[in-house]
């Protein structure tokens, strides 16, 4: 079972019938000449990848510019589509004053598997008093969060609102909530590490790709900054697979991951097992 | 007379073939142009079009040439993040084969056919698949 925990959808023919949405989509998501394609050829590409689901998130930044860059009705509409390939995550701006009705709705009646929150896009602390009431719900419904950690390329998205290190007082006070570190922090790949090897609650995954090919960053931040052996031996049960797509073909990322120094067992569960655990969907 | 037309080729894997004459031949008959030129253009630039015989094992060698001459794990300048893009290439070897291939063939249009030996067949080459790959397909003549 292979997992990708991070993916985008918001270029899916099937949610992309407004050449508005689409162009606010481009600018807003950073993604500037991304395609519309069909579901159909997304699931060719998983399937040529070998990735058997694929988490897809919502985007809500509708107090920073008016709308939903993807909302949990369309993530919603998608899974519905391919239930069986796909696992829908929602997403709520913390500074929506209706953010926990919102996300309660998407719990309870959406029935989506998760939350995906992007402090500096949204512009809040992890510590926020606004975001905790969301950790509040998520541990109600026992529901994982994805946070988009370290850098994004979104633009107007301050880094210092998510540094990894910001996540440890989560850690800390929600000792029951499962999160998600995703691109791994970069670049704070050392301090990610630190939380993983402390805290039983803090995943990451390797949705990371910021200089070179996938398979030489992986060589550089896996094995280089971090030691060889480091996932092998001790954080293989917190790691997750993740690839950014479509900012990257999943391919190329299942490729690096597969380049990895990683006992077969280890490699089960990075590439799935440790998502199902993360998800609550363990058997 | 020029008819221009465009179709899509759905690819199932990263390298992929697609025979693509029968679609070209659909065009011609359609355009009602009897002699002239036909063009077969893809409008992408990690895959490619030729003219070969249609059978497994020529592919099959193509294949195997196209890898060991172009290979995926050189260590490229074009793997890097492109702001123009918003994401990051890492699919030089799909352009190289690209290039190396062409985007394109040109065949006869003779009296309402396509003018090709009996051993010749229009190939749609995918070197960074899948995707959803557009062609056009041009007819000039009278």
């Amino acid at each position: 079972m292979i997992i990708d925990v991070y993916t985008f959808p918001g270029f899916l023919k099937e949610i992309s019938q407004d050449e508005e949405r689409i162009a606010f989509r481009r600018e807003q998501y950073f993604l500037l000449k991304q395609h519309v394609w069909p579901l159909s050829l997304f699931v060719t590409q998983m399937n040529a990848a070998g990735i058997d689901k694929s988490i897809i998130s919502a985007e809500d930044v509708t107090t920073k510019a008016g709308d939903t860059i993807v909302s949990n009705e369309e993530v919603k509409l998608l899974v519905d589509l391919e239930p069986d390939r796909l696992i829908g995550f929602a997403s709520v701006d913390p500074n929506r004053e209706d953010a926990i009705e919102v996300l309660e709705d998407a719990f309870s009646n959406l029935k989506l598997s998760g939350l995906k929150l992007s402090p500096a896009m949204q512009r809040f602390y992890p510590m926020d008093e606004k975001a905790q009431q969301l950790y509040e719900v998520c541990i109600k419904y026992n529901k994982p969060i994805i946070f988009e950690a370290g850098m994004t390329w979104i633009k107007d998205s301050p880094t210092k609102y998510s540094n990894p290190l910001l996540f440890e007082d989560v850690a800390i006070k929600y000792p029951d909530l499962r999160f998600s570190l995703g691109h791994f922090g970069w670049p704070w790949v050392r301090e990610v590490a630190m939380l993983l090897l402390k805290y039983p609650n803090v995943y990451a995954d390797t949705a990371l790709l910021y200089f070179d090919s996938p398979k030489q960053f992986f060589n550089t931040e896996f094995n280089n900054t971090l030691g060889e052996f480091w996932i092998d031996r001790m954080l293989y049960n917190k790691v997750m697979f993740g690839s950014t797509y479509p900012r990257i073909e999943q391919k190329r990322m299942v490729g690096a991951v597969n380049s990895l120094t990683l006992r077969d067992e280890q490699r089960r569960m990075v590439m799935g097992e440790n998502a199902l655990r993360f998800l609550g969907m363990e058997e | 007379m020029v008819k221009h037309y465009e179709f899509f080729v759905m690819t199932n894997d990263e390298y992929d073939t697609a025979y693509i004459g029968d679609i070209v031949k659909e065009y011609v008959k359609e355009s009602g142009v009897k002699n002239g030129i036909v063009s077969v253009i893809t409008a992408h630039t990690s895959c490619g079009i030729l003219v070969t015989e249609p059978l497994d094992c020529i592919l099959s060698d193509l294949k195997d040439l196209l890898t060991e001459f172009i290979p995926e794990d050189a260590e490229y300048s074009h793997a890097h993040f492109l702001h123009t893009y918003g994401r990051t290439s890492a699919n030089s070897y799909g352009h190289l084969r690209s290039i190396f291939t062409g985007n394109h063939t040109l065949v006869s249009l003779v009296d309402g056919s396509l003018a090709m030996g009996a051993a010749q067949e229009i190939v749609f080459m995918e070197f960074d698949g899948p995707q959803q790959r557009k062609v056009y397909v041009d007819i000039i003549g009278e």
